[in-house]
Order: structure tokens, then sequence, then C-alpha cells
């Protein structure tokens, strides 16, 4: 558990769709919460959390506050990698290119790599 | 090299394959709680490629009634294993 | 988030205004540029014109993201919308002192930032 943390990014993956409960959320505070105190973060989307990323979100049918008030908010807290998992993009017929936020898309190759060299690393 | 934890059956959820994508060549897998379930056939066929770094909490398997059933390339491990696998490895993550 | 306690009374102009125990509106629908002026009378500010045009991008933030900024966010949208010299910490240190992102979100009648000490 011994190594060193400082310089690398801290990594929040967020794996839950927006109106899921509050994963979603909470993993988003997380991050801001650490780049508000100036730590550099990076956000990879995975399974449902790519949803995350789909766009014309709303807010829910009852009012619930969505998420993508949050993620336009995010360059503000200086939180500007974000990457998304390819392979849960494609499985929900997604591209990168109709995202609604830019994000880097990472191929299954990659992916061990990104959360090896992220610490700490917070799965949400 | 990371330890993943991850304790949710892989019956009815796509969690394990996101583990599975997530995890470097040398990574082990710890499978607890619910995670054990798999550990059993023909579950656990889907960490088939971890042979040798996939281990479940013997804790759990027991609770569940799993202690015999887990299939057999799938590592046992007591409490004491466990605490050894985190110091093997630089970081823990988990998957719920 | 605001919450729902009232721990006081605020007059404003003969309109009453509840604010929570750490002196944030309990309805956000109850601000007003009077209610601002009351709050900062309160602590014995006046707010002048450069008070002025922090509460309104503080409240243009809230309607665009739903949430209240910590200090750097509102550091940067600062520098962003009023130039490099308003965007210092310095600034925002001077206008509104001890915790800028808290006193400020408060007069500007948006939630407490959940994302700062």
């Amino acid at each position: 558990m011994s190594d060193d943390t400082a310089d690398r990014p801290l990594l929040v993956i967020l794996r839950h769709a927006p109106h899921d409960g509050s994963w979603l959320r909470e993993g988003l505070d997380v991050a801001l919460v650490a780049a508000a105190f100036g730590r550099t973060v990076t956000l990879l989307f995975m399974g449902d959390g790519v949803e995350a990323l789909r766009p014309g979100q709303t807010a829910g049918p009852l009012g619930q506050k969505g998420t993508h008030p949050t993620l336009d908010m995010l360059a503000m807290y200086d939180i500007e990698d974000l990457r998304v998992d390819a392979i849960s993009l494609a499985e929900r017929g997604l591209s990168t290119a109709e995202l609604q936020w830019s994000a880097t898309p990472v191929t299954a190759e990659q992916l061990p790599a990104v959360i090896a060299s992220a610490a700490p690393v917070f799965n949400f | 090299m990371l330890l993943h934890l991850l304790n949710r059956s892989p019956a009815g959820s796509r969690l394990p394959e996101d583990v599975l994508r997530a995890m470097g060549p040398d990574d082990r897998l710890l499978l607890i709680e619910s995670g054990v379930y798999g550990a059993v056939s023909p579950q656990a066929d889907c960490f088939k490629t971890l042979k040798g770094r996939c281990y479940a909490l013997q804790d759990d398997l027991s609770a569940r009634g799993l202690a015999e059933r887990h299939a057999d390339w799938i590592i046992p491990v007591d409490m004491a294993g466990f605490v050894a696998l985190t110091a093997e490895t630089q970081r823990t993550v988990s998957w719920y | 988030m605001a919450t729902t306690s009232i721990a006081r009374h605020l007059d404003v102009g003969g309109r009453t205004v509840a604010l929570d125990p750490e002196g944030y509106l309990v309805d956000l629908d109850d601000w007003t540029p009077a209610v601002a002026e009351a709050l900062a009378a309160e602590e014995g500010r006046t707010l002048t014109a450069e008070h002025w045009e922090i509460l309104d991008l503080l409240r243009e933030f809230y309607r665009r993201y739903e949430m209240a900024p910590a200090m750097r966010p509102l550091v940067k949208a600062a520098g962003q919308q009023l130039g490099p010299e308003k965007g210092r910490s310095l600034h925002l240190m001077r206008l509104f002192p001890e915790s800028p992102a808290k006193v400020a979100a408060r007069l500007a009648g948006l939630p407490k930032p959940t994302n700062c000490l």
C-alpha cells in the first residue's frame, strides 16, 4: 500500500447512470472536493456511467436535479481529463463524437494502465 | 500490481466484465461477499483467464454454503491471506 | 444544500426572511437585492459595485450549474468574467474577508458551498 501518490492523478471511476440513485452524484462530489483542494483529477466513465455523457439530459420527472449541470461545471474546477471506456460506449450504441462533453476513449488495452497509474482510485 | 475486490455475483451484472477489462496482467482479484458466488462453476468460468491470481474469501464462501463447492483453481484465502494480499499489492480497488 | 431548520429571522423592509443556523436563506426564493443588503449590514458591510459584480456572478454560476462554487472555481469565474485582476483570491478576500466563497454565497442567496472547508 506504500507508494507515492502525490504526483499521480486522483482517479474517480463513474459506473452508474444519471437518475440512478446517488452514486454518480457522489462520485462527482468526490472529484469536485479533490479538485477544489488542488488535486489533479481524472474521471473515467465506465459501464452505465458512460450514460452521464449522453446529450439531451434534463431534470427528472419530479424535478430531481440531473448531473448534466455538474458535468458542465467540471471545467470551472479544472477537471479537464475525462476518459471513457470505449467498449462500454460501444455496448450502448454511443460514439465519442456524439457525447455532450468531450472525453478521451480508452481501449481495453489501455484501461489497466489508466487505473494503475492513478492514486488513489475511487470507484462509484 | 493492484488487488481488485469484487463483491457482486456475476449473474445479473455486467460488472465482472468491466473488472476483467480494468485489470492489468499481474493484478489479482479477490472475490468477497456476494462476489464469492462467482467462485462456483459455471459462474466461475468468466474468471478463468485469471487462473493463479483469482482468490475468494473463505469466510464468505462458508457463510454461503460454498466452502467445498468453489472451482478448484480458485484460491480460498482466510483473513490473514487477505491481509497478505493487500500487503503484496500496491493498492486496492473495490468494485461494487 | 439548503437546510430546512430555521434558526432566526431577518427583517427586510417589513418582510420576514428565515435564516438557517449558519445564516443562509432557508428558502432560496426569498432572495432579493434588499436581502443581500440587509445580510451585509448585519455584518457591518456596505455592498459596493465591486461586491455586486461578484454576487451577480455567483447567482449566474448557481443558475447554470445548480451548485455554489468553492473558492477555486469562484476565482476562475471572476477571472473569466471580470478580468485577470479580479480573478485573484486577494481581490475576493478583500471584498468578503475570511471565507469569500461562503460569505459571498450567503449574501447572494445561494446554499452553502459543499465542496470547501
